[in-house]
């Protein structure tokens, strides 16, 4: 329950911190920390447009996006309390069920008939589907290396090792932390920003989205942000008492805003041609973490 | 009556059914068919369920002439599957009244197609019940034929008729390969009962035997590189021969296998290691190619061969858990692989049969002439989708339930004392992982390029929506899917018993005290439940706040652009064109197209096409076959049509044998 309230209150603010962090990087004093969710506010309370050629599927695909991101966020939990969900392999069922809202997301685009948002649904159904097995290496390494195999019950036990288990802790958090760009469309693998169409991911999947659902689509992307904020933090703080982890837990996801913001500014976006490959390495980068953790366990003598 | 009356009255059943259907009327046939595969469906599964429930049937006619005994038993494993192999059989049966109602004037085709078709499934059941090698490959062959027969239902097609007879020739090396195990077995044991297999193994090596018997079953499967029948044979059928087959026909090889796999006795291990080996190949191969068919049918075949990757990987992960003495790995694998059968033969026979409604109405298998047929099809798209949701292995169908299991058992499997065990586990996961995304970026893009967007192309006649009686069979199975989906203890625990009885030595005790698995699975039921609650209440909320505004309709963005058509729609191919040249090294593209000539001022119009060639078939098969074929050609001049000839190879050879027995050589 904890976890759920905050990573629903970090959410709120936490496109704002990137794009403040962003502002400062470029030298302007930007909006502030609020704005984005000003913006979707004010899209939930405006009208929609339609385009003649969607159908049902472009009307409920955001709502099952958005629902599907509540499900992951309720598997979370906060230090040693559980989510609202916790069973064994739970992190299976957080993966699978973030993949449905994908799912949706990717038909409604295609939904459109549009000869752009086929291009960026495309892009994004590769990008996240290269992702998927750099998420459950790095899953099974830390499931062997704590000998649990639920998100609460790893990330309790994770802290309570050896100073190694840091070290695979940032490993781990550098995974984490592309995984969330890759799934989020952002730096380098798909810049948000760009005005071109051809050059774009997700931005160009929701060109057709309006209203109410465009307000779902661009808080799912924050609460999505705050979600891997929350699974970086998890890896850090353990048993902590709440009165220290709650403040940590605020204190890394803002950092994660701000390394976030700063990618985002000193970074250029990479060829497309070449995103594969480095969604590629990430798997490599998951392996280098299990094979830590084998050494680590004395696997190697 | 007692089972055993029942199973064989199943066979009366047939031949009245067989009657029946030849006198009927063409429009009559298919609906007797039906009546009678609900019959045999019926007496069939009463004794299966009566097994399940922990009677099983062991009964034996003593000495029937040639063949000797033949023992009648059904264990838990041949009940389950013959209660698959029933369901498929009468949706696809109920589905084929309106899909065969096209070719009604075909009278005798169709008298033969549903002859076949009755006898397909009793053939299907038997090949389950009999245990006697000899009667088995009878059987087995009757079963090969008549499906052979089912698929060439539209034979004035050449390209059917070829497809045909590639299934037919690669049935029969798959049943050579059978035969030599079970002659192997009989010479050895002196007796064509199947318990010999297990005495077989008891005192021989189990490589040489399960490989013979895994080639043999593993065609009928489709495992790499023994799949390139699927391909061919799937688009090729009618839309509800399409689906039992792939629904069930498939799973009588994977039952083969098991039921070879109950009577190994040593070699769990490296059996085990190699068959999750090939078998995630398999699976990667299967939907990497299924990603890049445009026709789509064929989509679904390849994406049959991935599930069989699945399937067979949740039997190697069991037998690696025998060798390695881990009950947990032996449990989550085989009954990962046994729920992943049921499964499969769901939501793929659905696919198919919404497929199939696709091609009556368009007639056309070929995608990227589709789109929008949502509109036109709103029930058939949201059946294809739900299929499309559940075989992605997404929550909260069916399909999440079987690969949750093999997941978490492969994440067991990571804590095994052997290194190499533990490389093997994170690879599996690893492609497991990689095979689930490349399911979800296959079943969008074909979602979304048949039904969603405008039409591609005029078609001839408007598609409509089927009739009633063809989605009827269809939402019985997706109701039978969201039931594994929301409550799926009550499926395993069915399957968990198959395992204990099946495979004694498996101990299920552990279970008593490590609840984490039933509760993860009955986890996963309650929260897909909530996950669909927690959709509609999102929906609920979403209908409240639209209720007060206008929605406005407009054109799509077409980024300025102000004379958009359907053809700048993106297409499946472009979709998927990524992907394929990121694995060109496995899905080859070829073209053709005529280069533009330097002296040609006004060119011509002319075509390109691009298609992707299977690996296995065109660089292996096809090239071993050429050399071969090269050699051959090479003693042709013996067949050269002189009948001359003829009569003196006759002269020379009775001469040889002459002098052979004369100077005692033969």
């Amino acid at each position: 329950m904890l976890s759920f309230v905050l990573i629903i209150l970090v959410s709120f603010v936490f496109t704002g911190i990137v794009i403040r962090t962003k502002s400062l990087a470029s030298g302007r004093k930007g909006p502030g920390v609020f704005q984005p969710m000003k913006d979707i506010l004010r899209l939930f309370k405006k009208g929609a447009v339609y385009s003649e050629t969607t159908s049902i599927i472009f009307q409920i695909a955001p709502s099952i996006y958005f629902a599907s991101i509540i499900m992951a966020i309720l598997v979370l939990p906060f230090g040693h309390y559980k989510g609202i969900i916790s069973f064994s392999y739970d992190f299976v069922f957080f993966a699978y069920v973030l993949a449905m809202g994908k799912f949706f997301n990717i038909i409604s685009a295609l939904d459109t008939g549009s000869s752009f948002e086929g291009m960026g649904a495309s892009r994004e159904a590769l990008f996240s589907m290269l992702a998927e097995p750099a998420f459950f290496i790095l899953m099974g390494s830390l499931a062997l290396l704590t000998g649990h195999t639920s998100f609460q019950e790893i990330f309790m036990t994770f802290h309570f090792g050896s100073y190694t288990s840091y070290a695979i802790g940032t490993l781990a958090t550098f995974v984490l932390i592309i995984i969330c760009m890759i799934e989020n469309s952002r730096m380098p693998i798909d810049d948000p920003k760009t005005h071109l169409e051809l050059t774009m991911m997700h931005e160009v999947m929701i060109l057709d989205n309006s209203g109410f659902d465009l307000g779902l689509i661009l808080h799912g992307t924050n609460m999505k942000f705050a979600l891997y904020g929350a699974l970086i933090a998890n890896l850090f703080m353990g048993n902590l008492p709440l009165y220290y982890s709650i403040p940590l837990f605020i204190f890394i996801q803002s950092l994660f805003a701000v390394v976030v913001g700063l990618l985002e500014s000193f970074s250029a976006r990479f060829r497309m041609s070449h995103n594969a490959q480095f969604i590629l390495v990430l798997s490599s980068v998951s392996l280098l973490v299990f094979f830590s953790v084998l050494m680590v366990m004395g696997k190697f003598n | 009556m007692n089972d055993i009356q029942f199973l064989l009255f199943s066979l009366v059943s047939t031949v009245v059914g067989w009657l029946f259907i030849a006198v009927l009327p063409s429009d009559k046939k298919s609906v007797v068919n039906s009546l009678f595969v609900f019959i045999n469906a019926l007496l069939l599964s009463i004794p299966a369920i009566h097994v399940i429930n922990g009677n099983e049937i062991n009964y034996i006619f003593r000495n029937v002439g040639f063949f000797g005994d033949i023992p009648l038993r059904i264990d838990a494993l041949s009940a389950w599957f013959i209660l698959i192999i029933n369901f498929t059989s009468l949706t696809g049966a109920i589905y084929g009244i309106g899909y065969m109602k096209q070719y009604s004037v075909q009278t005798k085709n169709l008298t033969l197609h549903w002859i076949e078709y009755l006898l397909f499934q009793i053939s299907m059941v038997w090949v389950c019940i009999v245990q006697n090698s000899l009667v088995f490959l009878v059987i087995w062959e009757v079963m090969s034929l008549s499906s052979l027969l089912l698929v060439i239902f539209e034979h004035q097609n050449i390209k059917t008729l070829k497809a045909g007879l590639n299934y037919l020739v690669q049935m029969h090396i798959g049943v050579a390969f059978i035969t030599v195990a079970f002659l192997w077995v009989y010479i050895a044991q002196g007796t064509m009962d199947f318990v010999a297999i297990k005495d077989f193994f008891a005192v021989n090596s189990n490589i040489w035997l399960f490989l013979l018997f895994f080639i043999g079953f593993g065609i009928k499967a489709g495992f790499i590189p023994l799949h390139s029948w699927l391909p061919h044979a799937h688009p090729a059928a009618p839309s509800h021969v399409s689906g039992v087959m792939s629904g069930v026909i498939v799973k009588v090889g994977i039952y083969g296998i098991f039921r070879v796999v109950t009577y190994l006795q040593s070699d769990f291990v490296i059996l085990g290691e190699s068959m999750l080996v090939l078998s995630l190949f398999t699976g990667l191969f299967g939907i990497i190619n299924s990603a890049m068919h445009r026709d789509f049918k064929k989509m679904l075949a390849y994406c049959t061969v991935e599930n069989i990757g699945i399937i067979g990987s949740g039997i190697g992960l069991g037998l690696i858990g025998i060798g390695t003495d881990s009950n947990v790995l032996t449990v989550l694998g085989f009954s990962s692989a046994l729920l992943h059968v049921l499964n499969h033969s769901l939501f793929k026979s659905l696919l198919f049969f919404s497929a199939g409604s696709v091609y009556q109405q368009t007639h056309t298998r070929d995608m990227e002439q589709l789109g929008g047929l949502i509109k036109k099809m709103p029930q058939t798209a949201l059946i294809f989708l739900f299929g499309a949701i559940a075989i992605g292995g997404l929550p909260p169908f069916n399909g999440f339930v079987s690969e949750f299991i093999l997941y978490s058992g492969f994440f067991k499997g990571l804590w095994s004392q052997d290194l190499y065990l533990t490389f093997l586990m994170i690879f599996a996961i690893g492609s497991l992982a990689f095979i689930g995304g490349i399911s979800i970026f296959t079943f969008t893009k074909s979602f979304g390029v048949i039904f969603l967007g405008s039409p591609r192309n005029q078609l001839h006649i408007e598609p409509v929506e089927v009739p009633f009686h063809m989605r009827l069979p269809q939402y019985i199975i997706i109701a039978v899917m969201l039931s594994i989906g929301i409550f799926p203890v009550f499926y395993i625990t069915k399957v968990m018993a198959i395992i204990s009885t099946t495979f004694p030595a498996v101990n299920l005790s552990f279970l008593n005290y490590d609840f984490s698995i039933f509760t993860a699975i009955s986890s996963i039921g309650i929260y897909a439940l909530l996950f669909i609650i927690v959709i509609i209440a999102i929906l609920i909320v979403r209908k409240v706040v639209e209720n007060k505004k206008v929605a406005v309709s407009s054109a799509t963005w077409g980024c300025g652009y102000v004379a958009p058509n359907v053809a700048m729609q993106y297409t499946g191919k472009s979709f998927s064109k990524t992907l394929g040249k990121l694995l060109s090294f496995i899905v080859f593209e070829k073209k053709k197209y005529n280069e533009l000539k330097p002296n040609e001022i006004f060119p011509e119009a002319r075509r390109h096409s691009a298609l992707y060639t299977d690996f296995v078939e065109f660089r292996i098969i096809d090239k071993t076959l050429n050399r071969l074929l090269y050699f051959m050609d090479l003693f042709q001049f013996i067949q050269n049509g002189s009948l001359q000839r003829y009569i003196l190879y006759g002269l020379i050879f009775i001469i040889l044998i002459f002098f052979g027995t004369y100077l005692s050589i033969i």
